[in-house]
């Protein structure tokens, strides 16, 4: 029992230290490092208590996938261009104390609670045992029980992927403005989504001239050709947002 | 589960993690071995009998190299990050199942180091982690080829973590489990097949799902063709390419454990494991994951490299409708055994209910 309780006391100091480092730390991506520490601590108390689902939950969801996208979002900002960043804002920094407050008092009032009432007596150890473990119980009482918010979930996820696809989507999808996005993505585009645009051939080179990619065609198999080294090198996406009078 | 001390578990923990590290060091010289002969070259054959000694004089010679650290590198982060891929790869085979317990003085000695129940999402959980190795690698580097490789890795590996863990749910579906033993057990059982009795091994009841676990296993590996991150004609090495001697060394190690792990996993869970034609023992568990092994250099001698956009359609656009249409399916099979429903009426009733 000793060796568990000392286990523990690591997870948890690292656990609170690393949590610290989240709020301290002042480049973000250091701050997205220490919650996955953070993270992955916890998976590790989860698994002591024997709450191997929740663990492995933990580690696939939280660790794996949302600290991705934390991290994507760390390196599409320049940290340099951050200086709100650091709390200059006292509006800010009052709203994010009552915040916190008000999420310390939940959590806090549902320990009490618990401690008050003890624990659950539907679902002891030796029922959950029973039922085939945790993944089994967790697994019936969600698709029985908690169904419909199960449902809605679902929906507001694919809400979630349709509206980020829209918002992915080109603003204007007139033609001359996809000919000239295709010129500046990929010189070797993939057949079939752009053939519409490899077909309106005049028309695109026109409005590719237009905007400064002369040199560019596209052939009848959808891929972009250029004349010359330089064509490919003047295309802007090549050299970024082009100043007036760059060259 | 078997039931034994704290400090049995850390042995065989601590056995199973070197034995990791030493089949990582000659998966390299088997790797460069292989290929040569592949290619029509002789490979190395300096070092010691048939260049065995290769993989020790080149570790001796990776800890000789200066570490060099970019000046504008983020300097935590940029020595943490190879030990992130190098530290959660080997961790994987702590849940495989080497061989039925065993007794020694009395004392029952499980050959899985660890039972967890639910071991299989696990081992997608650890292998998400370890590609925070190669995404930190590469943001630390200050480079723009590493953070170019870092983010095709990111967006690589959870293109295919997708596929890899839903081409596993058809398995969990047919053995009830998500514990790597009980998956193993269940596929142990003979099965009749037609009057001819063969093993209820999972590739022949998901092979489907079977070959788009391997395909993303490749992915996930980072191996060829599916090495975009670090592909050496347009990125100049990816996300390793400021890192140099032993820093450098961790993630290639790394990638040929999570080769080895992968391996070990596809055999564990579509070829039975431990389960052979004449006496179950870890050694059938080794050869299927020697085949695996011969499989991956056999794909790096054999395929180009794929281009980004492919690589990205063949995930979403092709690999996880296929693994959907196999939980379909597979779901339907399953329910249609045991009797819950009548699925092929439901059908029907669907399809002509109207006329």
């Amino acid at each position: 029992m000793s060796t568990e309780v000392l286990v523990f006391d690591i997870l948890a100091v690292v656990a609170v230290i690393a949590a610290l480092g989240v709020i301290l730390a002042r480049n973000p991506v250091h701050s997205a490092v220490a919650l996955i520490v953070t993270f992955i601590n916890l998976a590790a108390i989860f698994v002591m208590l024997h709450a191997e689902f929740l663990a492995a939950v933990q580690l696939l969801v939280y660790t794996g996938a949302v600290t991705v996208l934390i991290v994507f979002v760390i390196f599409l900002v320049k940290v340099d261009d951050l200086p709100e960043f650091y709390g200059g804002n006292p509006v800010q920094r009052i709203f994010a104390l009552l915040i916190g407050l008000a999420l310390l008092g939940e959590v806090a009032a549902a320990i009490l609670t618990r401690s008050a009432i003890g624990a659950s007596d539907i679902w002891t150890a030796e029922a959950i045992a029973d039922a085939g473990g945790n993944a089994e119980v967790i697994g019936q009482v969600l698709y029985s029980e908690y169904v419909l918010a199960i449902q809605i979930t679902a929906v507001l996820l694919l809400v979630g992927t349709v509206a980020a696809l829209v918002l992915a989507r080109p603003a204007s999808a007139t033609l001359p403005d996809r000919v000239k996005r295709t010129g500046l993505i990929s010189l070797a585009h993939p057949r079939g989504a752009d053939r519409e645009v490899a077909a309106a051939l005049p028309a695109g080179l026109e409005a590719s001239r237009r905007g400064e990619t002369s040199g560019v065609r596209f052939d009848d198999r959808g891929v972009i050709l250029v004349d010359n080294a330089e064509a490919f090198t003047d295309q802007t996406a090549w050299g970024g947002d082009r100043l007036e009078g760059d060259d | 589960m078997v039931d034994q001390p704290f400090w049995i578990t850390v042995i065989s923990a601590f056995v199973v993690l070197n034995v990791m590290l030493i089949g990582m060091a000659y998966m390299t010289w088997f790797e460069r071995r292989m290929l040569a002969q592949m290619q029509d070259r002789v490979g190395p054959n300096r070092t010691g009998p048939f260049g065995l000694l290769q993989p020790i004089a080149d570790g001796v010679k990776l800890l000789g190299k200066e570490d060099i650290i970019p000046e504008h590198a983020d300097k935590r982060i940029f020595l943490i990050a190879p030990l992130i891929t190098f530290v959660t790869a080997p961790l994987i085979a702590l849940f495989i199942p080497f061989g039925d317990p065993v007794t020694i003085a009395g004392q029952e000695i499980s050959l899985a180091v660890t039972d967890i129940s639910v071991a299989a999402l696990f081992v997608i959980g650890i292998s998400s982690v370890g590609t925070y190795g190669i995404i930190l690698g590469g943001y630390a580097s200050a480079n723009r080829y590493s953070l170019l490789g870092a983010l095709r890795s990111a967006a690589q590996v959870i293109s295919y973590e997708i596929v890899l863990g839903l081409s596993l749910v058809g398995v969990f579906i047919l053995s009830g489990s998500l514990s790597l033993v009980t998956i193993v057990n269940e596929q142990r059982q003979a099965l009749d097949f037609f009057g001819v009795e063969i093993p209820n091994w999972f590739i022949f009841s998901q092979p489907l799902a079977f070959v788009l676990f391997m395909i993303a296993g490749v992915a996930e590996t980072n191996r060829p063709p599916f090495d975009l991150p670090e592909a050496e004609t347009e990125l100049t090495g990816g996300f390793h390419t400021e890192y140099s001697g032993f820093r450098w060394s961790f993630y290639f190690l790394g990638e040929f454990i999570a080769v080895i792990v992968i391996s070990l996993l596809a055999a564990t869970l579509f070829l039975g494991g431990i389960d052979g034609p004449i006496k179950d023992g870890v050694w059938w568990l080794l050869l299927k994951t020697f085949i695996f092994l011969f499989f991956f250099v056999w794909l790096r001698a054999t395929l180009p490299r794929f281009r980004y956009d492919q690589l990205m359609g063949l995930a979403w656009k092709v690999l996880l409708p296929l693994t959907l249409f196999n939980l379909l399916l597979t779901g339907f099979i399953v329910l249609e055994r045991n009797g819950d429903t009548n699925v092929l009426g439901f059908i029907r009733d669907l399809l002509f209910g109207w006329i």
